[in-house]
């Protein structure tokens, strides 16, 4: 149903290293399986069910990478406000998932970031942010704020209230960077 | 009283776990195994929330979705769309006019899945039952509105709207959440109709106080003796 447009090479690459680490844990679940009823004992379960964990994140990252899907995080110490914009986001046709802090980011993951969570990042994360190049969301417009933004590498900046149109659009730029 | 959920799904072991799922977390839940089922079941009486999932033999999501609007330009309720499919943002399919309240793919985590039926129920504006804040009484779903003995003439949306500020006395509720519970899903267009929505409340209240403006981001109810 889902038809985006036609993958690029980095995401035919993402797309075979998907395909061929879903086919390795799928495997290994059906062998442990197999071992188990072989030998009459009960299957290691907490393994096997981490395992399936693995294989549908896996394939999360093979459908966006095949499907065009842009996923978003929208990072936000407003848990409420941070929830609305990721449904909003998720009716318009983005895997978007919200956050009270950053965590670690799926492949080509764009990120709205809201500055009042700066203070929780530590250097990695920092540096991690910085390298994702995100949508920087704020509530004041002082010229301090656009500074800090700046200094994250922000593809954009945006000043509370956000109209869902204008994220979108920001989220659009970011892609076609 | 706890919600009532209907889960919507073709596949009896699917709609059973997930069913089995919100029962643990405190629902009632109704199980329909089809479209038709469903709506039936909500003709016999609406629920707290739908999960409804995308592809089914007699009808797809977006039908049931239709169907479940024809009459009024909003669903009461909330409806979460369970798919096996993702969506690219090109598609739409998914789309801003169906008055779908989320999406959930199927595989999600567990914990994910009650936290967004949770935060859609939590979010309902039309809750069910009134809400008395010192004199004003408010019931959406009866359409009425007092304060003191005087009855308020206030439209549906205004109506609602005074509902959702006053179950959040205190708080400010912002205009993208407004917007969201009590126009829909849609967010085009509707800034002006936001306006004058606050603006009927104040002429209907005939005090000023009621509702302050929290200029920026949105309203504020402040309970008044």
């Amino acid at each position: 149903m889902a038809t985006g447009s036609s993958p690029g090479p980095e995401a035919r690459a993402e797309l075979a290293e998907g395909l061929h680490r879903l086919r390795s844990t799928l495997a290994r679940v059906r062998a442990e399986l197999e071992v188990a009823i072989g030998d009459g004992e009960a299957p290691p379960v907490e393994r096997l069910l981490s395992d399936l964990r693995q294989a549908l994140e896996v394939l999360g990252d093979v459908e966006a990478a095949a499907l065009g899907v842009v996923r978003v995080l929208v990072v936000d110490d407003d848990e409420r406000l941070g929830e609305l914009t990721a449904r909003g986001l998720r009716r318009m046709g983005y895997d978007a998932e919200a956050s009270g802090r950053l965590r670690s980011l799926r492949p080509r993951e764009v990120v709205v970031f809201d500055l009042g969570v700066l203070n929780s990042l530590d250097a990695e994360e920092h540096a991690a942010l910085t390298v994702a190049r995100p949508i920087v969301v704020t509530g004041a417009a002082d010229p301090g704020a656009r500074a800090l933004a700046d200094d994250l590498g922000a593809s954009d900046y945006l000043v509370k209230p956000v109209e869902l149109e204008a994220l979108v659009a920001a989220i659009k730029r970011r892609m076609a960077e | 009283m706890t919600a009532r959920l209907l889960v919507v799904d073709d596949e009896a072991r699917t709609a059973e776990l997930t069913a089995d799922l919100l029962r643990r977390a405190g629902y009632t839940v109704d199980v329909a195994a089809s479209g038709t089922e469903a709506l039936e079941r909500v003709r016999a009486g609406s629920p707290d929330l739908m999960l409804l999932d995308y592809d089914m033999p007699d009808m797809e999501a977006p039908e049931v979705l239709d169907s479940l609007r024809s009459g009024g330009s909003r669903i009461p309720f909330p409806v979460i769309i369970l798919t096996g499919a993702r969506h690219s943002p090109a598609d739409q399919v998914l789309g801003l006019e169906r008055g779908a309240t989320d999406y959930i793919v199927k595989g999600t985590d567990r914990q994910v899945v009650l936290a967004r039926v949770h935060g859609a129920l939590r979010e309902r504006s039309g809750s069910p039952g009134a809400i008395t804040r010192g004199r004003l009484h408010v019931d959406a779903s009866r359409g009425e509105a007092r304060l003191g003995a005087r009855v308020l003439k206030l439209e549906r949306r205004p109506l609602m709207m005074l509902q959702l500020l006053a179950n959040h006395a205190g708080d400010v509720v912002s205009r993208a959440e407004l917007l969201d519970q009590v126009w829909g899903s849609s967010y085009r267009g509707f800034e002006h109709s936001l306006e004058q929505a606050v603006h009927q409340i104040r002429r209907e209240l005939r005090e000023p106080g009621w509702i302050e403006t929290v200029r920026g981001i949105g309203y504020r109810f402040v309970a008044r003796s």
